[in-house]
């Protein structure tokens, strides 16, 4: 009996006419061996897209109107702007960290969270305008090997290096990281809901980091924060970013910064 | 096919170079993508970001010379179905790094007579369903297709089965849902 295989395939994406009639027949009952085939073969054509299609368009998924995954289209854009789709240069990698190794790095350096002794400078980063939410930024590198060591702006760090986010804001909102190489505009990573108080910079899916991956020289880290009710769209706070200083007063965003030069030598301790 | 009446004319509007078209397009059919791809239960969440964003930059990156912009909706899910199985199989060392799965080429694929049987489609897909004998693969399927909330992982911690055999239950009926697919197809759609 025959069966399915990559010939009978490309002789039905023809049309062939004895192909397609002998195969009419004997895909009308099932066959173990041509689903098999069938299960571990793309095509012919867009057929498994039409039966994912189907199947998919049975349950909620198609009906729902969903609102833009912003974080997810500007990972689309960075990935049409470089030569190759399936390099992650660099991105939000989350989950597998441990925040409670994070917190006792970080615990030594926080201040008490007084708003009304806003001046010292144990923090990196800019400061927050004043608008309706102060925010802070403390970033921690983690070696591959594991180790992590706190980082002072413009700190020299290897491409191996994760950089872990802690944040001090004045109330609950939320922010957004974008991160920029020298000479190109600011480009979003992630979303993230703010708290009052000290935390460390977290998602849906756990902890997030900052792979450095494949970079090379300055790096700059934005979180820019807003007040729930008062978040504006990526598109309108790199217009703020790319405007300096004088566009954060006038908007009332927290525009936090911090510089970072990627090497790839050693890691000074 | 189900949403892809909408999607027609941002499509023809991307393939113009409407940056706009692209978001709309990327709104519209990410959730679909994005079930298909959570039907891979071993791909962790980062995985499953990277198929997505891997599957739109190059159905993104194609979509001008795609000539039937009816079956968007189609090439876009075979992308996405090749680019999470290549993922999968790269993850499980069963396909070298440098191997990849062709996509459908945008200037090949075919005119797909839209909707024309799509009630009568839903109704095989319903009865396949309803022959299955009672078990797990049944109540996987349903929970994946028909219920459609949980993701295969999700699945096989409600079951408590392990993550590849969700996904092997939802490929093999998958697989059966094709060869009937095909059948019908060959049996006079291309006439
Ligand atoms: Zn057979």
């Amino acid at each position: 009996m025959r069966h399915l295989n990559a010939d009978a395939l490309s002789a039905l994406a023809r049309r062939e006419p004895e192909a397609v009639a002998y195969f009419r027949e004997h895909l009308g009952t099932s066959c173990d061996t041509c689903e098999q085939f069938l299960a571990t073969h793309s095509g012919p054509d867009v057929l498994d897209g039409q039966v994912d299609a189907l199947l998919l368009g049975m349950g909620p998924v198609a009906k729902q109107d969903a609102p833009l995954d912003e974080v997810g289209l500007a990972r689309v854009r960075r990935g049409l702007r470089q030569g190759r789709p399936d390099t992650r240069r660099w991105g939000l990698i989350a989950g597998a960290i441990a925040a409670s190794v994070l917190a006792v790095v970080l615990v030594p350096r926080l201040r008490a969270p007084t708003p009304d002794t806003d001046t010292d400078t144990e923090w990196n980063g800019v400061k927050g305008p004043s608008g309706n939410i102060a925010l802070e930024l403390a970033v921690v590198a983690r070696a591959a090997d594991g180790g992590l060591r706190r980082l002072d702006s413009e700190s020299p760090v290897e491409d191996a290096d994760v950089l872990l986010l802690r944040y001090h804001a004045t109330e609950a909102g939320t922010a957004l990281l974008f991160q920029q190489r020298a000479g190109q505009g600011p480009e979003l990573l992630g979303r993230f809901p703010l708290e009052a108080g000290t935390h460390d910079l977290e998602g849906p899916q756990g902890l997030a980091g900052v792979s450095l991956e494949g970079e090379s020289g300055p790096v700059t880290l934005w979180l820019v924060g807003a007040t729930g009710g008062q978040e504006p769209t990526p598109e309108a706070v790199r217009d703020v970013l790319v405007g300096g200083s004088s566009a954060w007063e006038q908007s009332r965003l927290a525009v936090t910064r911090f510089d970072v030069s990627v090497g790839s030598g050693q890691n000074p301790r | 096919m189900g949403s892809s009446e909408g999607l027609t004319e941002w499509v023809l509007r991307a393939s113009r170079g409407e940056a706009s078209a692209y978001s709309e397009l990327y709104r519209r059919s990410r959730p679909m993508v994005a079930r298909l791809v959570a039907g891979f239960a071993p791909l962790d969440p980062d995985e499953v970001e990277d198929v997505i964003q891997e599957t739109f930059v190059r159905a993104f990156r194609a979509l001008p010379r795609l000539k039937e912009v009816g079956a968007f909706e189609a090439w876009l899910l075979s992308i996405a179905r090749n680019r999470a199985r290549t993922r999968l199989e790269r993850k499980s060392s069963t396909r070298r790094l440098e191997d990849d799965v062709a996509d459908p080429e945008p200037d090949t694929v075919p005119h797909i007579p839209e909707a024309l049987q799509l009630e009568r489609d839903i109704e095989v897909v319903r009865r396949l369903i309803a022959e299955l004998p009672e078990g797990e693969e049944k109540r996987t399927v349903q929970l994946f297709y028909i219920e459609g909330e949980l993701s295969a992982r999700e699945i096989a911690e409600k079951l408590g089965v392990g993550k590849s055999a969700v996904t092997m239950r939802l490929e093999r009926f998958r697989s059966r849902i094709k060869r009937e697919l095909l059948r019908r197809v060959l049996a006079g759609r291309w006439e």
